[in-house]
């Protein structure tokens, strides 16, 4: 489970043209306040590593941040952020590395790479990348790397900006990045976004030309590809949530804890401007719609990578109905099927060409049905292999 | 939740196995739209279930109907049935249907298989049997009316299952037009009343006459803060749909879920029409790629820099070490500014800030200016002659110079620089700290002293004691 800290909710400094946040600040729910000894006690009470997140988790005041950062140092020996890291000034550094804070930073790219997390006017925007791109080089220098977060759209990864996104992972590489998350941007959102989005096809020629130079630059890693080929193997101990079954109304993977300590659903589903609390059970509607629905009414019937897929994340849903299955689905088949072609080159065996996917599909249905979210790995142990 | 729950809709014993409990599924699957909204309406939506417990049992006593049938896990099967005995009702439970993983007792799932189960209770003013409560056992409009439902609905309702539909209020919300679907109707999912039955209509007059009874049963039987809460909830404006067989109410105080055997999956429509209405887009602007490229920054390799973006990351940097000095500069220059790149960082920092290039490389002066406008300042010629034009065009001096000294040609450079500059800022480009590797070593190297006390990892302040290159 990612705990995921959020003390002024979704407030930002930037306003990425394509935010899943922005729906909330649109509809002007965002905290003005928060109370941070609810927060902490929240923390105490859930007993688990947690990330500082946000909105822009910077933004809160540096006494309090600090005070998040030594829980996390204390309790889990150092706490994950989550920023865009245009507001980290000189003194934070010395602040992360007392408390071994794990930073990612949400960048897309160098200089005009990087318009579309837009910061009110051209000059602003390039003046928030410049300070992303410094504190990229910064945390490099001291010895702390960052992650680095892309979300792929069109101002960076459009076929004719590709290679040079592609150029530009190279030189983080160099630099010291080690780890790179990527996104796809969610399609269905704010006006603003529209434009931004490649199409499936962009999106998977982006994806495959990453993948080939993953290949090729040993010392990165993205992180989506490894999960996607774990996934096959049926092995999910560590991938991320989008693999594991999302119930919308229950986001297990992901719990925010907000500004008055509360919990609360992954923000990625929020479509309406409604930060909803947890349901008192998770369940699994979803997936057992989809299960039986066709793919031309938005489900996944008959597609052999559910198992691993599960119709993806319920925030990228056709339509930001969280019943239909991920929008992105042309991208994770297609990737899915070159990951498939290569473990089996290599003589492995997956879960989506094996003889036992039926019975593994009709248990893991039979499990969602009574609300149960076996991992994929524990049903496949009595015979040890797909 | 409370501990015996109705079912929904009477009678209870429909066709699917899933749909005895799915007001259990539905109630459990509340998310509230916020902390308020929880505050005030869980605990009224658990006495407003446990009210309308109570208003059915009355309507069995009475003989109003029949029989009712309530859902209680096995624990509580004696409680329901001692309570119904003390009012002189008759309990049994005659069906079970394997309950939520996540309700079961810990101790219970190996030992007591019987414990992970929920049971059907039928509950009547004489012992009955589970077949006057089956439909597949009896006519079902016979048994739909004996659990209270009008003649119209109980036809309706009968006519919906011989279709081989299960779920009608499902079927009712996906339906096209749902205007008029009242709230107490599509929130009777959750068993709370004052509907109790899937109406024939959606302004079924029968059906508001058995809601009127049930809120006036409820008056008399002193739940009258509990009714006054189901008149308030008649007026809620409701979200409701049915997509791919998972209905989905929503309300202001929060919205449900649950997976209905109902309706085949139906194509979606395209997105709301409300997207077009949002916050204005703003125009996306692609240059080709040759602008790009231009754009992150030309010459590197002249500059000292092994590719665009180590020289756009670096100069970043500089601009980001050095934020305070910025801050209360009122002028500065770049020495050897190439394509104007770093001039371009810092206005974007600074944009009041009077910037000055030099830069000897004519072709890298025309992109600064391209790239800084038709106001910038860069000036051509070699570095003696530029810094001379430069010392000119700012009588008063220059509060910041940015200079890498690798580019520099000679000792007099610097101290030309210095003698119309207050305070110079050593750069530290990929060539000089390859070689160098730190900038103290870099300063070293050239004789330089840097200013102590910051980080210094890119670039430095030279000692305002240094006055030229040892
Ligand atoms: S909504 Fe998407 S991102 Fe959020 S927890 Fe679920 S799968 Fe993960
Ligand atoms: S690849 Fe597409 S059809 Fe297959 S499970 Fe994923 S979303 Fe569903």
């Amino acid at each position: 489970m990612t705990v995921e800290v959020r003390p002024l909710g979704d407030k930002c400094n930037i306003k990425c043209r394509y935010c899943y946040q922005e729906g909330i600040r649109t509809a002007g729910n965002v905290p003005k306040r928060y109370d941070l000894d609810a927060i902490m006690a929240t923390l105490d009470r859930l007993a688990e590593p947690f990330s500082l997140f946000g909105g822009e988790i910077m933004m809160t005041r540096r006494p309090d941040l600090e005070r998040l950062m030594q829980l996390g140092f204390d309790r889990h020996g150092g706490v994950g952020m989550q920023t865009n890291g245009t507001l980290i000034e000189e003194l934070d550094i010395e602040l992360f590395r007392k408390y071994r804070v794990r930073i990612g930073i949400s960048i897309d790219g160098p200089g005009p790479l990087n318009d579309a997390r837009w910061a009110g006017s051209l000059p602003a925007t390039r003046r928030a990348t410049a300070r992303s791109e410094a504190v990229i080089e910064t945390l490099c220098r001291e010895g702390m790397p960052p992650n680095v977060i892309v979300t792929l759209n069109r101002m960076n990864a459009a076929p004719a900006r590709l290679g040079l996104l592609c150029e530009w992972i190279g030189f983080l590489g160099s630099l010291g990045v080690r780890k790179l998350r990527l996104h796809l941007l969610e399609q269905d959102e704010t006006e603003g976004g529209e434009g931004l989005a490649l199409t499936a096809q962009e999106n998977l020629a982006a994806l495959r030309q990453l993948r080939r130079l993953e290949q090729k630059l040993p010392s990165i890693q993205f992180d989506i590809f490894a999960e996607m080929a774990a996934m096959l193997r049926g092995d999910d101990a560590r991938t991320s949530c989008v693999f594991h079954a999302c119930d919308p109304y229950a986001t297990r993977a992901v719990v925010g804890v907000e500004s008055d300590g509360r919990l609360g659903n992954c923000g990625r589903t929020n479509k309406d401007g409604v930060t909803h609390l947890r349901a008192s059970r998770e369940a699994f509607e979803r997936q057992l719609s989809l299960y039986r629905t066709p793919q031309d009414n938005g489900g996944c019937q008959g597609c052999r990578f559910f198992l691993a897929c599960k119709g993806n994340c319920p925030g990228t849903a056709i339509g930001g109905d969280w019943r239909m299955r991920s929008v992105d689905c042309p991208v994770w088949f297609g990737l899915f099927e070159d990951i498939e072609t290569e473990l089996l080159a290599s003589g492995e065996t997956v879960i989506s060409r094996s003889d036992r996917r039926p019975e593994l599909e009709a248990k893991m249905i039979a499990a969602w049905s009574i609300g149960d979210n076996p991992a994929l790995h524990s049903l496949l142990q009595p015979a040890e292999a797909p | 939740m409370t501990s015996a729950w109705l079912s929904w809709p009477r009678p209870p014993l429909a066709a699917t196995p899933r749909e005895p409990v799915v007001t259990k599924a539905a109630m459990q699957r509340i998310s509230f739209s916020g902390p308020q909204a929880r505050a005030l309406w869980q605990p009224r939506l658990e006495r407003l279930g446990a009210t309308a417990v109570a208003i059915e049992l009355e309507m069995v006593r009475r003989k109003q109907i029949a029989a009712t049938l309530l859902w209680t896990a096995y624990d509580d099967i004696e409680a329901l049935t001692e309570r119904a005995s003390t009012i002189s009702l008759h309990a049994k439970p005659i069906k079970a249907s394997l309950g939520y993983a996540a309700d079961w007792p810990l101790e219970a799932s190996i030992g007591e298989p019987k414990r992970l189960l929920d049971y059907a209770v039928l509950i009547g003013t004489v012992s009955l049997d589970a077949p006057m409560a089956e439909p597949a056992g009896d006519d079902p409009v016979q048994v739909a009316m004996r659990f209270g439902y009008p003649a119209c609905c109980a036809r309706s309702w009968a006519d919906h299952l011989r279709r081989g539909g299960s779920d009608p209020l499902a079927a009712m919300l996906g339906r096209e037009d749902k205007t008029g679907i009242h709230a107490h109707v599509a929130l009777a999912v959750l068993g709370l009343g004052p509907v109790r039955h899937a109406p024939c209509s959606t302004d079924c007059s029968a059906t508001q006459d058995r809601a009127r009874s049930f809120l006036d049963l409820g008056r008399e039987l002193g739940f009258v803060e509990e009714i006054g809460w189901l008149e308030e909830i008649a007026d809620w404006p409701l979200g409701a749909s049915l997509v791919n067989g998972i209905a989905e109410l929503k309300t202001a105080a929060f919205r449900c879920t649950w997976l209905s055997d109902e309706g085949a999956p139906r194509a979606r429509k395209a997105a709301p029409a409300l997207r077009a209405e949002r916050g204005k887009a703003v125009a996306i602007g692609l240059g080709d790629s040759d602008d790009i490229i231009a754009e992150l920054g030309a010459g590197c390799e002249a500059v000292g820099f092994e590719n665009a973006f180590a020289m756009r990351s670096r100069f970043s940097t500089v601009v980001w070490e050095q934020t305070a000095a910025l801050r209360h500069a009122a002028t500065a220059v770049h020495v050897g500014c190439g394509d104007g790149l770093l001039l371009e960082l810092i206005a974007q920092t600074r944009p009041k800030l009077t910037l000055y290039g030099t830069e000897e490389d004519s072709a890298l002066a025309e992109a600064a200016r391209r790239r800084l406008g038709p106001l910038s300042r860069v000036l051509g010629g070699t570095g003696g002659e530029a810094l001379a034009a430069l010392a000119g065009l700012a009588p008063e001096g220059i509060d910041l110079a940015f200079v890498d000294p690798e580019r520099l040609d000679d000792g007099e450079a610097l101290a030309a620089i210095r003698a119309t500059t207050r305070t110079v800022i050593v750069i530290g480009t990929d060539r000089a700290l390859h070689r160098f590797k730190d900038m103290e070593s870099l300063a070293a190297s050239m004789g330089l002293v840097l200013l102590p006390g910051r980080a210094a990892r890119v670039s430095a302040a030279l000692s305002p004691a240094m006055d030229r290159l040892h």
